[in-house]
């Protein structure tokens, strides 16, 4: 294997990393309440202006934003969740995809009015330019979106494969009923769902915005990744939203290499459909 | 008697709604682009309204009615309205080899795999030549003759899309009330009770299936027809897709008339905000059009038409039928 | 014969919930498929009505071997069935319901509707023929399923726990009902944990235990022989016995 293809492997799962963290956000509600989230992209997309804001209003890096864009969008999430998807959720999956489609609107068009059409970047040197490792070159912001994407969809995984809070919104996802005879209060663990979900997303939104340029519709784009991402996975499975990130990074940026870069989101979404096909419930899913 | 007096009028109201508005550009266009809309809508509502497969990637079907019809035009000089038969044609043989692995699917999953595949076809597009790529293709610059529709005013256009619109209602209220209908609405309640019933399932899905992209594809080929161009994001754009769903279901999915109560909320908000503010200001008032549809979501979680839906009657007393005496 | 299944075995992964059973059904039976919970009777069921492939064996149905045919083909050859929780049209009304079904043998909508309201009046749902189906009870929601299934004019009618969360009188109401429909004809397979539904309805009884057959006969036999007894109650109080 020649180091270019090395090279290749290694930035797409760095993406895939990236790709898995802001799908498992979207999972997480997914499966926990059969909700998808159309305005998840532009969650992601409030995620990068709080990085941008807070570079060019504090100069400050990923270390403030990261955490800033953490409680933003878990602010966000949890009054979404009271105000609009509770009520929606038990509804027709086509009232579930009006709100959230509304919502989407709303966020997007707000973004647009304040801040204006024009793209935004970062500036590269926020997270020290590059290094090199046995012959293949790291960009210190894609490495630092990749391993903390990576780290962050772990811990949420563990989260909510190990520990109390955890088994109490699996059971509320199984039963909402008995998990409420059992003491557990379903809204609160649902309204916790959000707040991890959209903490993981705003988290995601900052790291992207070291390496990716922000725009009020960006988040139209980075939806449809997380969609497809968390399909392929299973809806609901984290550990599947981490697989098929790293998957559809390494698949996209192999064949951007092999075959060219028009034909990456091609070849994602023939592999998607054929997964689909095989495997109606997707990866990871329960059948 | 009052409902046939009120739809009667209605009916009058969108005969002459052009002879109004005369010489307001910005309304004549409207008009059209409201029953465009509801075409769209319409069309994507037996599938997804009636039988319940919610569809987020209908643009593919829309993206082949406007490049066939640009097509015909680019590649054999003919009028682009010409076009619409072949986009229908191939947007059935197209629904077929999409829906007979994606129909399988269950609820949202099914919604995703369209996503992707709407999103596979506008990046194939844009990188064909014959469909002009990423910039896309152009209709007649200058009319050659009637049939290339090229009309000073949108009135013509209106009339047409008018006769469209209440064709394919007149033909989605005649299958509501066969048994297609029937088997549909099961297939959204219940398909595994619709197929112990021995409703073929996956048939009546690709049925509709097909129907409604042929219905989407009309659409596609009258707008390049009315806007003489079209390029991979008006074409096959997931935006296309979401306005279908939205418009549909923001009237009432399902509903034969939803759809056109969605198209005649959406347009004139989006039509008027592009008009009359452009730029930053648009944004505001797209803020103002989500929050609308999140308050309808929000409240009227079936579409504004079932607000005029009889209330569902008191439950049936269970007593009764418990010991519901036989003969 | 109208049903065969011969060697049925369906398996989820590792586990037989059903491990080898062959069960056949004459023309007019009233055949009884009993056991304690989770002892794969539903899991049979649903071999027979197509809902779960078999792992193997073959299922034949009025003399077509119906093994690999999907549940809307079976239905169609005269298969009619209920679920264990009732799974009604939910936007439709009474009357649509039960059009559904007629709609299988009658094409045409308006005939399918006159048929549907025959079917109801007979089972009792005369009276609440236009109600949406959602404002029904359990009871009523139950019969509903019967007169979805009979207006599709089937040879067989199988009934999965149509008797669970009935109140004693309901119960007694839903028997009569099953032995009118039986007497109109048509052969009864019925899925129950109540004994005493069984007892006073079926002609032949087939015993599940653990996903195999344990017992089968009468519902006289069945009910005095000793490993039905010990399967129902469990060890201990048979030996108190």
């Amino acid at each position: 294997m020649s180091f270019t293809l090395v090279q290749v492997i290694v930035s797409g799962l760095l993406l895939g990393a990236v790709y898995a963290l802001f799908a498992s956000g979207l999972t997480l509600v997914w499966g926990m309440m059969n909700v998808v989230n159309f305005a998840h992209g532009d969650f992601v997309m409030l995620g990068m202006y709080t990085a941008v804001v807070i570079w060019t209003a504090l100069g400050g890096g990923p270390f403030a934003s990261v955490p800033a864009a953490a409680i933003l969008i878990a602010t966000l999430g949890v009054l979404s969740y009271f105000l609009l998807v509770r009520h929606i959720m038990r509804g027709p999956m086509l009232a579930q995809i009006l709100g959230t489609f509304g919502l989407a609107l709303f966020l997007r068009y707000a973004a647009f009015w304040y801040f204006g059409a024009d793209f935004k970047t970062l500036p590269d040197t926020l997270v020290g330019g590059s290094f090199t490792l046995g012959g293949v070159r790291f960009e210190g912001a894609r490495m630092l979106a990749g391993v903390g994407g990576l780290a962050i969809t772990l811990l949420l995984h563990v989260i909510l494969t190990r520990t109390a809070m955890g088994s109490r919104m699996l059971a509320v996802s199984e039963d909402p009923v008995a998990a409420q005879l059992m003491g557990i209060r379903p809204q609160r663990m649902q309204a916790v769902a959000w707040a991890m979900a959209g903490a993981a997303t705003g988290i995601a939104g900052a790291l992207i915005a070291t390496f990716f340029y922000t725009s009020p519709t960006v988040g139209e784009t980075l939806a449809i990744i997380a969609f497809v991402t968390v399909s392929f996975g299973g809806f609901g499975s984290v550990l599947g939203a981490l697989v098929a990130g790293l998957i559809i990074g390494v698949v996209e940026s192999v064949s951007a290499y092999l075959i060219g870069p028009v034909y990456k989101d091609v070849i994602v979404y023939v592999l998607f459909v054929l997964v689909l096909w095989f495997r109606p419930q997707g990866l990871m899913g329960k059948a | 008697m009052n409902r046939y007096l009120f739809f009667g009028a209605l009916v009058v109201l969108a005969l002459v709604y052009p002879l109004l508005v005369q010489g307001i550009p910005v309304w004549e266009r409207m008009g059209a682009l409201v029953l465009l809309a509801a075409i769209g809508a319409s069309a994507w509502n037996i599938v997804g309204g009636y039988a319940g497969q919610v569809s987020v990637g209908h643009a593919v079907f829309f993206g082949f009615g406007a490049y066939a019809a640009v097509v015909v035009y680019t590649h054999l000089g003919w009028p682009p309205i010409a076009g619409a038969p072949l986009g229908m044609l191939l947007s059935v043989i197209l629904a077929a080899v999409i829906g007979v692995p994606t129909l399988r699917l269950s609820g949202h999953y099914f919604s995703m795999a369209t996503i992707a595949v709407g999103e596979l076809v506008r990046v194939l597009s844009s990188t064909s030549d014959f469909l002009g790529g990423a910039q896309g293709l152009g209709g007649p610059a200058m009319p050659r003759s009637v049939f290339d529709l090229s009309f000073l005013s949108a009135t013509p256009f209106y009339y047409i899309f008018l006769a469209v619109l209440a064709f394919l209602l007149g033909l989605t209220w005649w299958i509501e009330r066969a048994r297609m209908g029937f088997y549909l609405r099961a297939i959204k309640d219940s398909e595994r009770a619709a197929r112990a019933l021995g409703v073929s399932s996956g048939r009546y899905k690709l049925y509709a299936y097909m129907l409604s992209g042929a219905f989407t594809s009309l659409a596609g080929s009258l707008y390049l027809c009315m806007f003489g161009f079209v390029d991979p994001e008006s074409g096959f754009g997931i935006l296309i897709s979401v306005k279908m769903v939205v418009m549909a279901a923001l009237g009432g999915a399902g509903n034969l008339f939803g759809p056109l109560v969605g198209a005649l909320i959406l347009v004139p908000l989006e039509e008027l905000s592009n008009s009359y503010l452009g730029g930053r200001g648009a944004g505001l008032t797209f803020v103002v059009y989500g929050a609308i549809i999140v308050i309808i979501a929000r409240f009227l979680p079936s579409g504004l038409l079932s607000l005029f839906r009889p209330r569902p009657s008191k439950p049936a007393p269970k007593s009764e039928i418990a010991s519901g005496h036989a003969d | 014969m109208l049903i065969e299944a011969h060697n049925v075995t369906k398996a989820f992964g590792a586990f037989k919930a059903v491990d080898d059973a062959s069960v056949t059904v004459e023309e007019g039976d009233i055949l009884g498929l009993i056991g304690p919970n989770g002892a794969g009777k539903s899991t049979f069921f649903n071999c027979l009505t197509g809902d779960l492939p078999v792992t193997s064996g073959r299922v034949s149905f009025a003399g077509h071997d119906v093994t690999r045919l999907p549940p809307e083909a079976r239905a169609r050859l005269g298969l009619a069935r209920t679920f264990q929780v009732p799974l009604t049209f939910e936007s439709m009304s009474v009357l649509d319901n039960a059009t559904i079904g007629a709609l299988l043998r009658h094409p045409n909508a308006r005939d399918a509707r006159a048929r549907a309201r025959d079917v109801l009046q007979r089972v009792g749902l005369g009276h609440v023929i236009d109600a949406p189906a959602k404002s029904l009870g359990t009871p009523g929601r139950k019969r509903l399923e019967i007169a979805r299934a009979l207006a599709s004019e089937p040879k067989a009618l199988l009934l999965d726990e149509a008797m669970a969360g009935l109140t004693p009188t309901e119960v007694r109401d839903a028997i009569e009902l099953v032995r009118r429909i039986h007497g109109d004809g048509i052969t009864i397979v019925i899925v129950e944990h109540l004994m005493e539904v069984i007892v006073s309805l079926a002609q032949r009884v087939v015993v599940f235990h653990q996903g195999r057959e344990i017992s089968r006969g009468t519902p006289r036999e069945v009910t005095s022989d000793p490993k039905v007894i010990e399967a129902y109650l469990g060890r201990r109080k048979v030996r108190h016995a």
